[in-house]
């Protein structure tokens, strides 16, 4: 294939830098961003080599309750994949091995939740949690989210069950297992890379979630993603650095997840369609 | 389970049998759970939303019939936020699948593939919310754009992106696209490396070029996949709200409003919550449709 593309090889990797560099320059001036003090941000011209320092770290830390909008996420996000994988690991072991009577409709069910526009639930959504008091808590974005994920977790991890070959449980249960003894030392260990798979996944859509989060939470509940629209209310305008250093710290702990995941990623995102 | 489920009928071995009527109901155990938690964010919304609709008022509720729908129809400012969702979407879907498969098809052979797909990746592990300020910076509050314009020989000085509806819209499409072609590329070159060597290997010892063995051979083979990635893109694209929300708040005069930044701004900004319910229910229902045919059409349920 390399040999017989010598000539066009040349062009290819032209177009693949050149995409590249639109990736990558932006991240770059938005990672600068994040070092810069406010004169710097919005200039007269923009300003494409600015004095750095951390102590534009400093200052923002100090100002805003960061650390506190990061347990937020990171309470809300870990709360909702627990909640997801507790409900969403048996009913996948449910779809994936019992014939039962309208087991394909509830299949289809689950996924055609995916596909529910969250601007069409938003207001049911914002009264329900209203009359249970929820409103601006971090439990009531766990649930939203585990909602919102659920039916991804139940595909992607049905997905790998379908792939483990009967003979196995069914020599474990001619030795007397119990179907949840089973699930919980055979099928669990055997699907724990779709389990991981599916986790990281319905993390990284939690984190993203915006219009949910934004009706739900208003102040103490602020998890990142809509912690940055809260860095533009003020007479200061849009606090960019500000919103640069957040972006950049939910960046980094997805990052290393979907490393974690990398050879799994395109099955997880096509909610175990594909493999590899 | 057969702890606890013991109406023991026998003794001995037989103690480790379920009754029928448990081993019938066992999956639907397993599975319950899950529906009816997904029922409570499905069902109970959906129902709320239609008995919403028909009423008006904000904390005293007045019964009002078809009311809000009827005035919907006539609301010019919905019709603009359901062309615009759909001007908008097919434009992105569009960009988005026709750079992601010209980046898959030059780089699933290379043996740098995981390098390129690590990079390429990269906008998209930004909440979308980052992206969205991160654009808005770069075109309108920054004036980043405009300067680099300029400095490759533009004339037209500082544009202003939020005053003209084209290139308001076009930022927008920027943003989604920088942000998400990436989903589609690594679904892509999966799917063309998933697929059997041999044949292209066969098609080339026979001659045939490396155009046709592309569209002949791998792009017929992964059609099932393009159509899956597809549509779960359709779907998030068809209810864009973030960068709307972030970067044009609808401006210039609404006419970038999209169908979930219309709803959002009746029911929180306005609080006609009726009316907003009222719009609510009609995208429920085309996703409701939407969903039952496309799943069904391009999901195998696979029985194992």
């Amino acid at each position: 294939m390399l040999k017989r593309r010598k000539n066009s090889s040349t062009a290819a990797t032209i177009i693949l830098a050149l995409w590249g560099l639109f990736c990558f320059l932006p991240i770059l001036f938005f990672a600068t961003i994040a070092l810069r003090p406010r004169n710097e941000i919005i200039a007269p011209e923009p300003i494409y080599f600015p004095t750095l320092s951390i102590e534009t770290w400093a200052k923002i830390w100090a100002e805003w309750p960061i650390a506190n909008y990061f347990s937020n996420s990171m309470m809300a996000i870990s709360g909702s994949v627990l909640i997801c994988l507790v409900l969403g690991i048996p009913a996948a072991y449910s779809l994936a091995r019992y014939r039962y009577k309208g087991r394909e409709d509830i299949g289809f069910y689950i996924l055609s939740t995916k596909m529910m526009a969250p601007a069409a639930v938003a207001i049911p959504i914002f009264v329900l949690f209203g009359q249970l008091r929820m409103l601006d808590t971090v439990w009531a974005l766990m649930l939203v989210y585990a909602a919102m994920n659920l039916s991804i977790v139940v595909w992607i991890i049905r997905s790998y069950m379908l792939d483990i070959p009967h003979e196995i449980e069914d020599a474990a249960r001619t030795d007397g297992a119990s179907d949840l003894r089973i699930l919980w030392s055979i099928i669990i260990p055997m699907c724990l890379p779709g389990i991981i798979t599916a986790a990281v996944i319905a993390a990284i859509f939690a984190m993203n979630e915006y219009l949910f989060t934004l009706i739900i939470a208003s102040q103490k509940a602020y998890p990142l993603s809509v912690a940055l629209a809260n860095f533009s209310g003020g007479s200061d305008g849009i606090i960019y650095n500000a919103i640069a250093l957040v972006s950049f710290l939910a960046f980094f702990p997805i990052l290393l997840l979907v490393i974690l995941i990398q050879n799994h990623l395109s099955r997880g995102l096509t909610m175990g369609a594909i493999k590899g | 389970m057969n702890e606890l489920a013991l109406p023991a009928i026998g003794t001995g071995k037989q103690i480790r049998r379920r009754s029928r009527f448990m081993r019938k109901a066992f999956p639907y155990f397993l599975v319950g759970p899950a529906v009816v938690y997904l029922l409570g964010i499905t069902l109970y919304p959906g129902i709320y939303a239609v008995y919403r609709s028909l009423y008006t008022g904000k904390f005293k509720l007045d019964y009002v019939g078809f009311q809000n729908y009827r005035e919907l129809v006539a609301d010019s400012a919905f019709w603009t936020s359901v062309i615009n969702t759909l001007v908008l979407g097919s434009i992105t879907l569009a960009l988005e699948f026709l750079i992601a498969m010209t980046l898959a098809a030059l780089v699933y052979r290379d043996p740098w593939v995981k390098g390129w797909r690590i990079l390429f990746m990269l906008p998209m592990l930004f909440m979308p919310s980052a992206v969205s300020y991160l654009w808005k910076l770069l075109f309108n509050d920054g004036r980043v754009i405009s300067d680099l314009l300029s400095r490759v020989g533009s004339e037209l000085g500082n544009i202003d992106f939020m005053g003209s509806t084209t290139l308001a819209r076009m930022v927008l499409v920027v943003t989604d696209v920088w942000q998400w072609t990436p989903f589609l590329f690594i679904i892509f070159v999966a799917a063309l490396q998933g697929q059997d060597k041999e044949i292209e290997e066969a098609a080339r010892l026979d001659g045939a070029s490396w155009k046709s063995i592309f569209f002949n051979i791998s792009l017929p083979l992964i059609r099932p996949v393009i159509a899956i990635a597809l549509v779960l893109r359709g779907i998030d694209i068809l209810t864009m709200f973030t960068p709307v929300h972030v970067i044009t708040q609808g401006t210039p005069g609404g006419n970038t409003e999209t169908l979930s930044y219309f709803i959002y701004r009746t029911a929180f900004k306005s609080f006609e919550q009726g009316y907003a319910s009222a719009a609510s229910v009609l995208l429920l229902i085309v996703t409701v449709i939407l969903a039952q045919t496309l799943v069904r059409r391009f999901f195998k349920s696979g029985t194992a």
